[in-house]
């Protein structure tokens, strides 16, 4: 280990560090999400992940998205606001659209996001609204798509407008977004619908309780777009021509630079050659020019869609930055929320089920959250308790110690050690969900039996 | 800062006798009282919300008289019978005579219903010891899982306690007293003292008494006038489980305590209503202000809380496993940090009295306390000796609120736990502690907490360093009523003050200075004291201060260091008490010219006792200590050491040789120094409180609050020749001890040597056995030990004689001598020998002038007989009289 005799944080110390960026949100209680717990570590400074969450109005959904960003902040925080404006618009029901369109609606008359206290600075503000504007203009008059469809749609289209908005205003701002890049997943759901649309190195788990086994098991719901995934690096070597397979993909990364194989931005993998040479070059000088840069657009911001019927044994959704996943497997993560969820029970009062309830099932109840006492959370924030666990995990629990290290690592060795970790952790209400069950089945009649979208065990 | 919810909805009078604050269950039996005695028509009770407020569900209505001590035990069975009474006279309290069974899981608890059952007699309690299925034929819903057997209480019963809140009320009104609901007091003002004029939210009142009955807020209300009153009090919350009504449950299902489970449970309208006492209380309002309302005070319950009440419920009783649950409630109750009611006149004001802190209790105990505060307010007495309830047992340290804190989390579950002797808190300790405490702690003292004071209770050297090698704090155990854990370390403690020399400290008892200009502070004495105390400068005497009646109401040693100055030494627990005495009976005209002090956090006190203790102290001192010059019961002010000023008290209340020294605090530490240093070739040794307490048991030493109390005379104990009925003054209780000297006393302080007893294997004396003469009960024992020099247990007690009929006779030294006695020690008879003086025990230190002197005489003359005085010499007091004439 480099650098052992670090000065040491006090316990005080870390635990304000890692609460600084804590949210947590709850729903009403005749909703599908109980509720969010989000957190946020940065390694950068600025921080490059970016995270948004809203409700969508005008219909009962939840958007929430997160964004690691790369080369520079500025693409995450403009997609992380952007993106979930134009889903909101693409999801919402054209009808509704047009009659909205005609009141004189905004990017944002479609959501309403619960942690945001940033805006964009008033000169960018008009070329986004306009962009959004034309966006919305061209989507009334498209017929209605599925979920997926319009998700793939308004990333794209995002994404192309990124670029547009750079070279048609040739301002060293729009440039500067469109030249970082940043990944992105993103989950839409709706009723009992889930999508979880996926552009990069994010991931989001499923975590589902056997009602058997009381065990928790893991259903990942996106695969990373990065030189670990097969697929993915046959998928860019496909569109390109075969004397580049050499240097398409070195080192796990994208022309030997990028570490992502898709991404929002970085256009300086898409843009046409002569794109670069004439607006980009000019302003930022020749090293911007990735090397064998031959056949572009070599990037994509098309993201890889699932999408997924939630049951009553699905109990929770963690998204998050590759920060997390480099400390933690998907079900390290499913099985830290998992027993943080029982040992929760304990910090919040005993709720009684309603109706008629004999003092055994009382007994059993309480012996259940007695538990939970013995491991009793140091944070009540899931996403605190993963961040903790992701820095501080030893084979005999947490170490203070280590915690510490690492969050007193000097700036300019940091991210070596640690990326900007971002997570939100989204609970369900399983009482809800299958109420909307007996209600879909029922009204659905026999023919449509639910069994195929039941929660698979991932292995 | 208190404001009522609604316009009263009575007219308050302008004045009036009594003004009773609270309408709770306490107020509204103070209230009748009050008015049965013919005071109803100048008694107001006024209450800030509506009387008996509490809701129906945060009460459980168990009626019993399983209580620790007699006191208590009498007053919650006055109340039963009180409630029988009213229900009889077709009242509704929802009484229901159903016993109470109280259920044993293990051989300590076991013993402790022996010792109950053993006490009942002597109680007039009914009672029955059972087997586990005689247990389970009064109440077939429990299961024997881990019952070693019961006791059956046949006269308990349940209640409504609101039902009888109403009842009391309603009886008060019919007799004249005034309910004026929606009125809360503001201020209570004082004059002279006394309690003057009581302001409301509705006007004031003009009053000669106020009564305390606030229940949560009685601490509060003790703000609420100047000098405050301290009300030690802390509400904790308090669970009750009620279930839906269940099938075929008998309704006379006794109610049931499942002590070491910590339940307990009663039926009640068809359903059961149960709860317990948690290991460890959870406190609320910790800033002591308690909302006024019935809907801020409701509080959700604590299911984890109660988790380990509900599982122990289930356990007992497994078929509640499928009873539905209707409600847990989560109440307020409110406890004193010695779990103990808090009853009497306020120290601070004259004529303010206070009963609170009546716990989860108020209906056994509202009754009988509404009876005593009518005496004490209407006669200044009452007919029960209440001083371990009284309110001047605390100090200002129990009114601490974070004292208050951390105390009562525990003081609930001392409610269920088994009395075992000597128990000790383990919270809220290291509060007052000596300068010579951290020594005691090096040197391996075992501490007991006795008014905050700790004291080493005994020494052991094992284990005595924590991990890091620093002296522990370790409280005394002893968790057995047989041979206690401490027997080693107390013998060779006693071994040491008998045969070589012990060290021990004393710096808990009570000292006050008292002083005056003139002769006054004699004139106080003289009318406060029941001995003579104008004796040669220099003297020391023992004396009792007696109240009216003739009891000691204060024990104590007095030394003359001046002609117009004494210092007064009296047990720990009467440094409030003794105070609230001497300022309400110090005559009008001798109030400004005689000043009382406290000094008791002055000095430090050691005491060095043994044969060698007169040759160590002569070592650090020019004086010559010989008996000649300084003999027994004389005071003399030495240097020690390096020290000046030190007051040394050649007596040691255990009846060896050797000193107390009173030592200015700062030289204390110097002054044990040199003493331990220069006592090291005598082998000094450490003493503690058990080893002292063991050499005057065997000495028949009698202490006030363990043998004497408050209905104890000076003629009873056999210290007939201390009271001075010739002296000039006419001090308090004179007439009475006059009238019981021609009738001859009722009963007659005994010691009692147990024989074929085997301290290794049977059950201890620990105090309260009952004495049996020729097989018929006779008295209690007080305190109890074991002499290590008769190698046997020792019992102080008292005797009477009661005919056939009950009624007591005068008991005479015949009498009690030409007995048979026994002892009965939880359950099991021990045959005893009767001593009516102090014995001599034999020693290898022949020391004459302690052999002379017997604290306990059979003889109520003896003294008169032995003291000629010796004009010559320039110093002796009483007790050193008759030794002086040897000389």
């Amino acid at each position: 280990r480099l650098l052992p005799q670090l000065p040491q944080l006090s316990p005080y110390d870390v635990n304000l560090a890692l609460r600084e960026n804590e949210f947590v949100y709850n729903f009403p209680l005749d909703g599908i999400i109980r509720s969010y717990e989000t957190n946020q570590l940065g390694s950068n400074s600025p921080c490059e992940d970016s995270r948004t969450e809203a409700s969508l109005l005008h219909r009962n959904g939840f958007i929430c998205g997160v964004f690691d960003g790369h080369g520079g902040a500025a693409c995450g925080q403009v997609v992380s606001k952007r993106l979930l404006r134009y889903i909101s618009a693409g999801t919402l029901p054209r009808q509704v659209l047009r009659e909205q369109m005609k009141q004189g609606c905004t990017s944002q008359s479609f959501l309403k996001c619960h942690n945001d206290n940033v805006d964009f600075v008033s000169e960018i503000r008009p070329i986004y609204e306009n962009s959004f504007q034309q966006y919305i203009k061209r989507l009334s008059a498209e017929p209605q798509r599925d979920v997926a469809t319009e998700l793939e749609q308004a990333f794209q289209q995002l994404d192309e407008d990124l670029a547009l908005e750079a070279l048609a205003t040739n301002d060293v701002r729009t440039m500067s977004v469109a030249l970082s890049g940043a990944v992105a997943c993103l989950v839409h759901l709706e009723g009992l619908q889930l999508h979880v649309a996926s552009t990069g190195d994010c991931g989001a788990v499923l975590g589902v309780l056997d009602p058997q086994t009381n065990q928790w098991q893991v259903k990942k719901l996106n695969s990373e777009h990065n030189a670990d995934n097969m697929q993915e690096v046959e998928r860019i070597l496909q569109e390109h021509p075969r004397e580049e397979r050499e240097t398409i993909i070195r080192n796990g990364r994208l022309l030997s630079q990028l570490a992502p194989l898709r991404a929002f931005g970085d256009y300086r993998y898409k843009w046409p050659v002569e794109t670069m040479q004439q607006q980009v070059v000019p302003m930022f000088g020749e090293h911007v020019m990735p090397p064998n840069y031959y056949t572009p657009p070599y990037l994509t911001a098309r993201p890889d869609v699932q999408q997924h019927e939630l049951g009553v044994n699905d109990k929770f959704l963690v998204i998050a930055s590759d920060g997390l996943w480099d400390f933690l497997t998907p079900s390290e993560v499913v099985s830290l929320v998992g027993e943080h969820i029982n040992s929760k029970k304990i910090l919040e009062p005993m709720r009684l089920p309603s109706g008629d309830v004999k003092l055994k099932e009382i007994s059993a109840q309480l012996a259940e959250r007695k538990a939970g006492l013995t491991r009793k959370p140091i944070d009540q924030n899931a996403a605190t308790h993963l961040i903790r666990h992701a820095l501080g995990a030893t084979e005999y629990g947490i170490e203070h110690s280590k915690i510490s290290y690492y969050l007193s690592l000097p700036q300019d060795v940091v991210r070596l050690y640690r990326d900007d970790i971002t997570i939100t952790v989204i609970y369900f209400n399983s009482e809800h969900i299958a109420k909307l069950r007996n209600e879909t089945s029922t009204a659905s009649s026999s023919s449509s039996s639910s069994s195929s979208s039941q929660p698979q065990p991932a292995a | 800062a208190i404001e009522p919810n609604e316009k009263p909805a009575t007219q308050l009078p302008s004045q009036a006798r009594v003004v009773i604050c609270g309408g709770g269950i306490t107020g509204a039996s103070v209230a009748y009282h009050l008015a049965l005695h013919g005071w109803g028509g100048e008694t107001v009770l006024i209450e800030q919300d509506g009387v008996g407020g509490e809701l129906p569900w945060s009460a459980c209505g168990l009626a019993g008289r399983f209580e620790p001590s007699y006191t208590e035990l009498k007053l919650a069975e006055y109340s039963i019978d009180l409630i029988k009474q009213l229900t009889a006279r077709g009242l509704p309290t929802g009484w229901r005579q159903v016993g109470s069974l109280n259920l044993a899981r293990n051989f300590d608890r076991m013993t402790s219903f022996h010792r109950m059952k053993s006490l009942a007699v002597a109680w007039g309690m009914n009672c029955e010891i059972l087997t586990p299925e005689q247990c389970q034929q009064h109440c077939p819903l429990i299961s024997l899982d881990g019952i070693e057997g019961g006791l059956w209480i046949p006269e308990d019963g349940v209640c409504d306690p609101h039902l009888v809140c109403h009842a009391f009320i309603a009886e008060a009104q019919r007799l004249g007293a005034r309910i004026v609901e929606h009125c809360a007091v503001k201020k209570i003002h004082s004059e002279h003292g006394k309690v003057a004029r009581v302001e409301t939210t509705a006007g004031d009142v003009d009053c000669d008494y106020f009564v305390n009955c606030t229940g949560f807020w009685a601490r509060e209300v003790g703000t609420l006038s100047k000098p405050v009153v301290k009300v030690p009090l802390k509400a904790v919350e308090h669970h009750y489980l009620h279930t839906k009504p269940i099938e075929n449950l008998d309704p006379n299902t006794p109610f049931v305590r499942d002590f070491d489970g910590r339940i307990f449970f009663r039926e009640c309208e068809g359903h059961i209503l149960a709860g317990g006492y948690e290991r460890e209380a959870k406190m609320v309002y910790e800033d002591g202000i308690i909302p006024l309302s019935q809907e801020a005070r409701q509080y959700p319950p604590d299911w984890d809380h109660f988790h380990e009440l509900l599982d122990a419920l289930l356990q007992r009783v497994p078929s509640f496993r499928d009873a539905s649950l209707d409600r847990l409630t989560n109440s307020l109750q409110v406890f004193s940090p010695d779990c103990k009611w808090i009853l009497g006149e306020a120290p601070e004001i004259q004529n303010y009295y206070v009963a609170a802190g009546n716990k989860t209790m108020g209906v056994s105990a509202s009754g009988g306390i509404g009876r005593v505060l009518t005496d004490l307010i209407t006669k200044g007495s009452t007919y029960l000796d209440l001083h371990i309830l009284d309110i001047s047992r605390f100090l200002g340290l129990h009114n601490n609120r974070k004292f208050l804190r951390d105390r009562c989390k525990e003081a609930p579950g001392k409610h269920f736990e088994i009395n075992y002797p000597f128990e000790e808190f383990q919270t809220g300790r290291n509060l007052r502690m000596s300068p010579i405490y951290p020594q005691l702690k090096e040197a391996g003292a075992v501490f007991g907490q006795s008014m905050g004071y700790e004291r080493p209770n005994f020494f052991d050297l094992n284990d005595k360093q924590d991990e890091f090698g620093l002296p522990r704090f370790r409280i005394a155990q002893t968790r057995t009523f047989g041979k206690p854990p401490w027997f080693d370390h107390v013998a060779s403690e006693y071994r040491a003050c008998r045969e070589r020399i012990g060290i021990a400290d004393y710096s808990s008892f009570t000292k006050y200075d008292f002083w005056s200009k003139g002769n006054e502070v004699v004139e106080l004495l003289q009318y406060l004291c029941s001995n003579d105390v104008d004796v040669a400068v220099g003297s020391i005497i023992h004396t009792g201060m007696q109240n009216p009646n003739g009891g000691y109401e204060n024990d104590c040693s007095l030394a003359r260091l001046s002609e117009h100055h004494y210092m007064m030494i009296a047990p720990t627990i009467q440094q409030t008490r003794s105070m609230c005495w001497i300022r309400k009976h110090t005559p009008q005209h001798l109030r400004a010219k005689v000043n009382v002090a406290d000094v008791t956090s002055m000095y430090t006190a050691i005491c060095i006792l043994g044969p060698y203790s007169r040759i160590l102290l002569s070592e650090l001192t020019d004086t010559d200590l010989t008996p000649k010059s300084f003999p027994f019961f004389t005071y003399k002010e030495l240097d020690v050491g390096l020290a000046d000023g030190i007051r040394v008290l050649n007596i040691t209340h255990t009846g060896e040789l050797g000193y107390v020294l009173y030592i200015p605090n700062e030289y204390a530490l110097h002054v044990y120094s040199r003493l331990h240093q220069a006592g090291q070739k005598y082998q000094i040794q450490h003493a503690g409180y058990y080893a002292t307490r063991a050499l005057r048991i065997e000495k028949f030493y009698a202490f006030w609050g363990q043998d004497l109390d408050t209905f104890t005379t000076p003629l009873e104990c056999g210290r007939s020749w201390r009271v001075k009925f010739n002296k000039p003054i006419d001090f308090i209780g004179r007439s009475a001890l006059l009238k019981q000297r021609e009738e001859g006393v009722k009963r007659m302080y005994v010691q009692l040597l147990l024989n074929d007893h085997d301290h290794e294997v049977d059950m201890w004396c620990w105090g309260g056995e009952p004495i049996y003469r020729d097989g018929v009960y006779v008295g209690m024992t007080t305190t109890t030990g074991y002499g290590y020099t008769f190698e046997k247990q020792v019992c102080l007690g008292f005797v009477r004689n009661f005919d056939e009929h009950g009624h007591e006779l005068a008991v005479s030294n015949e009498y009690v001598l030409s007995g048979h006695y026994e002892v009965e020690v939880a359950g099991v008879r021990f045959e005893a020998k009767v001593n009516l003086h102090s014995p001599n025990l034999p020693t290898k230190f022949p020391d004459r002038e302690r052999e002379a002197y017997h604290a306990t005489r059979d003889k109520p003359d003896q003294a008169d007989l032995l003291s000629f005085g010796n004009s010559s010499s320039s110093s002796g007091g009483d007790d050193a009289n008759q030794t002086m004439t040897r000389h």
